[in-house]
């Protein structure tokens, strides 16, 4: 947790400081209309590198050797990436077959790696949910959602 | 007397067949979010935004503040069934309620929760009807010093009396900032903090981030804990209302702290969630039987919960009379009642007082039989959790990519929500706080903009912010705010050296 901290803190110090460099190149002074486009964005710049900087060093000063209470607890960074990863692959899918069918594809994954749930409810819920909120969504609240490259194809209504 | 009748015609307009059905569909929505993790108030309200777009205002924002009012009376379910605070502001009700529910009592604890929910949304509501027009009336003569100071303020309670590190605060509502810089500036037309993407270039929407902050971050932490839904079954008999109403009686001193608590803590921007904590702390201290907090004493369930949905009903207050959201799920709506083009603040009042007066209307109505629907139906509520979280899981996070697409219908959104999702993890893990951000999300450009005009009108030097007869009390009081963890840690010390003292 005590690394994690410092390491976020300097992160997010590198954060600050792009933000500091965008607000140079913008100008943070003062030009004929009013405080320049940077202004703003330069004292947000100073202000967060100065206190994640002062995060950062609070965190080295107080460092603790043997102290270290572990950041995720005990076996959870799977259960994590098992809904971060196949989460970020139903987005990249979503541009190639659209959502309601990457949403399916997820569904199904989910249900059966992880949940170990029986065929049946897999593929009631994955066919009937999908199907449900695409006519609620794209066809009854007029809401169109990402289609995809071949979406549109597979699905020709 | 005139605003007792705006407020009958606001119940008139709350009560049309339509707006009704709105507020009732918004209600039950909102338990059933209040009671699954991972779609909670803000982002529950969030998702259903681009929904709303297609209804009239009146009807829409009726909608989504139900929501809010559902999710106020849903989180307490799955806190005192399955020890599983459904939302945030739930958290402090576990301490108690699921002791109680335990101990065979589920029904007394649901009805102590619920009904000490009813009081607190009556002292709200009681406070917005009368106090909105007055303060609305004083708002209109505020200029751009006087927003700004307003605004200051907010952060300065967020970092002063927020509860987490004040670095911290300080670093998330920075950013918070710079992410609403992201974009085309409004005055120059510069291109901010781009870099040259044209993704980039239409910035951060604030319901995109807040699906993946609230959203995703909130599954994060659920599923790390690796959760078993496995809950008391209760049904709210007419003998435990009853037995209720009696405890209430015997408790009215925390019900009446809660209340107040909370409406404090939701016009002063903080929200539901501290509100209860504070609510909580107070009542275990001013209790004669402490040793019962945390073992299922009633006032451990009452004071809690009547502090939040008194700070969530009093945080519509500062949001349409000032257009400072009072609470996160708040800070949504109010951008839901941006993208209809109602500026929340005293104009609002002025130009669109049949809309005003009709949200004041539907709390009325929507926080009474809200309170009705739970006490009638928490067994179906309670029930959803029951679907294995296998099936659960992966359709709130369909739902929630369809919230974030449908906003602006670009795809980077879904990758963003993505981003946001692991940022809210690890700034929840890190005790960042996230309500700051998201305010400051949702207010930067009208901060800037203010900030810059009161530059301008004061000739470039910080002293305009100062000036009486508004601002400068305001700007005091929000130094002090910002300050008083300073303050209180050295009277602290002050006081344990003048005990060691002279000797």
């Amino acid at each position: 947790m005590q690394k994690a901290n410092i390491v976020v803190a300097l992160l997010l110090f590198a954060v600050g400081s792009v933000v500091f460099y965008e607000s140079v190149r913008l100008g943070y002074g003062w030009d004929p209309s009013g405080p320049q486009a940077g202004f703003f964005p330069f004292v947000l710049a100073v202000g967060t590198m100065v206190c994640t900087a002062i995060i950062a060093i609070k965190g080295i000063r107080g460092y603790k050797k043997g102290t270290e209470k572990r950041l995720i607890p005990e076996g959870g960074l799977k259960p994590i990436l098992w809904v971060l990863v196949p989460s970020a692959g139903m987005i990249l899918l979503t541009s190639l077959i659209g959502l309601h069918l990457a949403a399916l594809c997820f569904l199904v994954f989910y249900m059966r790696v992880v949940g170990k749930i029986g065929w049946v409810t897999v593929v009631l819920v994955s066919v009937l949910i999908p199907m449900s909120l695409y006519f609620l969504f794209d066809k009854f609240f007029l809401i169109p959602l990402p289609q995809g490259v071949y979406g549109g194809k597979i699905l020709f209504f | 007397m005139e605003n007792l009748h705006n407020l009958i015609m606001g119940i008139g307009v709350a009560l049309q067949p339509y707006n009704f059905l709105m507020a009732m569909i918004g209600l039950v929505l909102g338990v059933i979010v209040g009671v699954l993790p991972g779609l909670g108030g803000a982002n529950g309200v969030a998702i259903l935004i681009p929904l709303t777009v297609t209804m009239a205002p009146i009807p829409g924002v009726i909608l989504l503040a139900s929501i809010y009012w559902g999710a106020l009376y849903g989180g307490s379910i799955t806190s005192i069934l399955f020890n599983i605070p459904g939302e945030p502001w739930s958290v402090a009700t576990t301490f108690d309620g699921y002791p109680m529910a335990k101990s065979g009592k589920a029904g007394k604890a649901l009805v102590l929760a619920f009904l000490s929910h009813g009081a607190g949304a009556v002292l709200g509501v009681v406070l917005l009807s009368f106090f909105a027009p007055i303060i609305a009336e004083f708002a209109l003569r505020f200029g751009p010093a006087e927003i700004f100071s307003v605004m200051f303020l907010t952060f300065s309670a967020f970092v002063g009396l927020g509860g987490k590190d004040p670095l911290k605060t300080l670093v998330a509502i920075f950013l918070g900032f710079a992410m609403a810089a992201v974009g085309i500036d409004i005055v120059t037309g510069q291109l901010r903090l781009t870099f040259g993407s044209i993704n980039l270039m239409g910035g951060f929407n604030f319901i995109v981030a807040v699906i993946g902050l609230f959203g995703l971050g909130e599954i994060f932490l659920t599923v790390e804990e690796g959760l078993k839904m496995e809950g008391i079954g209760a049904r709210v008999r007419l003998k435990d209302i009853r037995e209720g109403f009696k405890e209430i009686g015997q408790n009215k001193k925390a019900l009446v702290m809660g209340s107040i608590i909370g409406c404090w803590m939701g016009l002063k921007p903080g929200g539901a969630t501290p509100a209860s904590f504070m609510a909580y702390g107070f009542a275990k201290q001013a209790a004669k039987n402490k040793e019962e907090f945390g073992h299922g004493a009633s006032a451990g369930i009452i004071a809690p919960e009547s502090a939040a949905h008194g700070a969530g009903t009093s945080a519509t207050l500062p949001m349409i009379t000032l257009g400072i959201p009072g609470s996160p799920t708040m800070a949504v709506i109010m951008g839901g009642l941006m993208i209809f083009g109602l500026t929340p603040g005293p104009m609002l009042f002025v130009e669109h007082p049949e809309f005003v007066w009709g949200l004041i209307g539907s709390c009325w109505v929507g926080n009474f039989i809200g309170l009705f629907i739970v006490l009638a139906f928490t067994p179906l509520f309670a029930a959803v959790l029951k679907v294995r979280f296998g099936i659960l899981m992966p359709i709130i996070v369909y739902v929630c990519a369809i919230g974030a697409y449908a906003v602006n219908n670009r795809m980077i959104d879904l990758y963003y929500m993505i981003g946001f999702g692991v940022i809210g993890y690890l700034f929840k893990k890190l005790d960042y706080p996230i309500a700051p951000m998201v305010l400051a999300l949702v207010l930067g450009d009208m901060a800037e903009s203010a900030m810059r005009q009161a530059l301008i009108i004061g000739g470039g030097s910080p002293i305009v912010f100062f000036h009486p007869p508004i601002a400068l009390p305001i700007m005091i009081l929000a130094i002090l705010i910002f300050f008083w963890p300073t303050i209180t840690s050295l009277r602290k010390k002050y006081a344990a050296r003048t005990t060691i003292g002279p000797g």
